[in-house]
């Protein structure tokens, strides 16, 4: 039996042993005297914690207790509002007000003019339609339809959200600056070949087509772009079940699509739903796809990281997130949120900022769970 | 004078010749990977940082830190290893006795042999959505879940090694410690278990790789919030990170390494008659 223990003493010396292997990577480290910002020694009741997770993740997480509160995109906040047990602590448009959240954005390899106009006429007579409070119930069923969650959710979940023509490019601007002062951008502008801040934007934001859809529609609220010939194959992406994105699903549904002569299944492609922004860009970079609705903010962050070439050319929404926290959590000023964990949807996410933007008005230091 | 020139020529010869245990091959191989990673980078073959500036990025990592999730390499390394270490000591604690049984016992192993091998094909991995049901209600879901996949990725090969460890002992050892009269409990002891040793310990190197591959994998995936595999994850979804990537992966591969090479190291010295 000696050799028994023998054996369980070894497994106790191959954790030390293992533990051991770490000594020459840190102890370099050990010595350094300048620890990470966040590394430093900051009271428990000064830490706003955040963790990074998929919206799906969170709604099991939060139920569970593992964290105290989430920020995602519409439906996911209504939904454990409506249905759960959790309420809202602030909207995102009380924290950033009008940021810009969604966008319709296409690749720069894809240059045909024809349907460009198109996709954006079809996206802003779909917004149109959805900002119509004739076609309530219309749109309701539809998101209800794109979303695959309960009527009452997504009725909740619209009311927050701003559909949009176009994002309020100073917004965008704001978002950039705030990704540039927290080191989150591995490119400068002038890595990019962009001379100025404002060339960058000018071609980043290309305004042109929904320039001239929404002038013509002004002219003739029946103006029709030319029809996209049958040989023009369109190919578009859009996120699983964001509501912020139904736009497109309305486009279809009231035949906007095909009037401008983009045939679902035929010259309009719609490709399989992406989890995410990031998805979406890599997406863009391998040129499987020519436009797509994404976040504004993996669009700014991996157009300049990546250098993946895409312009924005119409918004889908601004506002539309909202920090939600347990009803019976005692958290009801954003100052209660001091030693709690709060999820977001990725690092440099609008949702991160909007987390980042509230601890500083509550004088909390952002950590890493 | 003769003899001393062709002495000379023998000289000269074994000099260029590299003898098969020089470290200069483990040099060589080095130079070269680096070289032509340092090819592909310059003639922008792929989009890749080159080694100088990855090093950089890699030294830059471990004394400042990275901004964004505000850590040091580290602290990610070291976040992981632990979890490593917690889940594969578990695993062994399970395997090695369930090893030695089924090596002892024909009859046990009859039995417990059919679950072994119908569990052992599902890869770690295709784990981790059963264990965030199974661990759901549980404080720390997602620790829990990585630690559980360590287990599955440490488990199988340290149990399979003890098996065949146990198995490959002489069985006239067996039968002349019986002839002496030694009980059960006595030759499990003397004859089994130093016999086994070398085996299980080649389990337990292996399981511990399996494991510390798995840990940076299961980091990659449902909402992780520290380690090595959550920061390359992170840096590769910001974009633009290749550099960082890359040095994560280079602490994965060292950590790899050393874990490897400790235990050979503790094997020869446990072990002295192998």
């Amino acid at each position: 039996m000696k050799k028994f223990i023998g054996i369980i003493l070894l497994l106790v010396m191959l954790g030390t042993l293992s533990a051991g292997c770490l000594g020459p990577d840190e102890g370099e480290s050990t010595p350094t005297p300048t620890p990470t910002p966040t590394e430093t020694e900051t009271p428990e009741e000064k830490i706003l914690y955040v963790a990074a997770m998929k919206p799906a993740d969170m709604m099991a997480q939060f139920e569970s207790g593992d964290i105290d509160g989430f920020i995602a995109w519409e439906p996911y906040n209504a939904e454990v509002v409506v249905n759960g047990n959790g309420k809202y602590l602030i909207q995102s448009g009380e924290v950033w007000n009008n940021h810009p959240c969604c966008v319709l954005a296409s690749s720069d390899d894809f240059k045909d003019e024809t349907a460009l106009k198109a996709l954006v006429w079809a996206h802003v007579q779909a917004t149109r339609f959805m900002n119509d409070p004739a076609n309530e119930d219309k749109t309701l069923k539809y998101a209800v339809e794109f979303t695959n969650k309960d009527e009452d959710v997504v009725e909740e979940a619209i009311s927050n959200i701003e559909f949009t023509e176009y994002p309020d490019v100073e917004e965008i601007r704001t978002y950039y600056r705030k990704l540039d002062e927290n080191e989150f951008l591995k490119k400068t502008l002038a890595d990019l070949d962009y001379q100025s801040e404002d060339e960058f934007f000018s071609d980043f934001l290309l305004s042109t087509y929904y320039d001239e859809v929404a002038a013509n529609l002004t002219e003739d609220p029946e103006w029709k772009p030319d029809p996209v010939p049958n040989s023009t194959v369109v190919r578009i992406g859009y996120l699983t079940a964001d509501l912020h994105q139904v736009a497109i699903y309305v486009a279809q549904k009231e035949g906007f699509y095909e009037e401008v002569g983009l045939i679902p299944g035929e010259n309009l492609n719609i490709m399989p739903p992406y989890s995410n922004g990031p998805a979406v860009m890599e997406a863009f970079k391998n040129k499987d796809i020519d436009v797509s609705y994404l976040g504004g903010a993996p669009a700014t962050l991996k157009r300049i990281n990546d250098d993946t070439p895409i312009h924005v050319i119409s918004g889908a929404n601004n506002v539309g997130s909202a920090i939600v926290v347990g009803k019976d959590s005692g958290i009801d000023t954003i100052e209660d949120l001091a030693g709690k964990t709060i999820a977001i949807p990725g690092f440099g996410t609008v949702q991160d900022f909007i987390v980042r933007i509230v601890a500083e008005n509550a004088g909390l230091e952002v950590q890493l769970r | 004078m003769k003899s001393t020139s062709s002495e000379e020529k023998i000289i000269k010869k074994r000099r260029l010749s590299i003898d098969t245990q020089s470290p200069l091959l483990r040099i060589f191989s080095i130079v070269a990977f680096l070289m032509g990673w340092y090819f592909i980078g310059v003639l922008n073959l792929a989009e890749l940082p080159t080694p100088i500036e990855t090093l950089e990025m890699f030294y830059t990592l471990i004394v400042s830190g990275e901004p964004i999730l505000g850590r040091t390499l580290q602290t990610h390394t070291t976040a992981s290893l632990i979890r490593v270490i917690e889940g594969s000591a578990i695993g062994f604690a399970v395997a090695l006795p369930l090893g030695i049984l089924m090596g002892w016992s024909k009859r046990f192993e009859r039995f417990a042999d059919t679950m072994i091998e119908i569990f052992r094909p599902i890869p770690p991995l295709a784990w981790i959505p059963l264990a965030f049901v199974l661990f759901r209600s549980f404080d720390n879901t997602r620790i829990l879940v990585q630690i559980f996949i360590v287990f599955i990725g440490a488990f199988f090969p340290a149990v399979l090694n003890t098996i065949h460890g146990v198995k490959s002992i002489d069985s006239s050892y067996i039968e002349s410690a019986r002839t002496f009269g030694s009980s059960d409990l006595q030759i499990l002891e003397k004859v089994v278990l130093p016999g086994a040793m070398p085996s299980i310990i080649t389990g337990i190197r292996i399981g511990l790789g399996i494991g510390w591959m798995c840990v940076v994998a299961a980091e990659m995936i449902g909402g992780s919030a520290s380690g090595i595999g959550f920061f390359i994850w992170s840096m590769y979804e910001l974009g633009g990170g290749t550099a960082e990537i890359i040095s994560g992966m280079i602490a994965i591969g060292a950590v790899g390494y050393i874990m490897n090479e400790g235990i050979l190291y503790t094997e020869r010295r446990l072990i002295k008659w192998r």
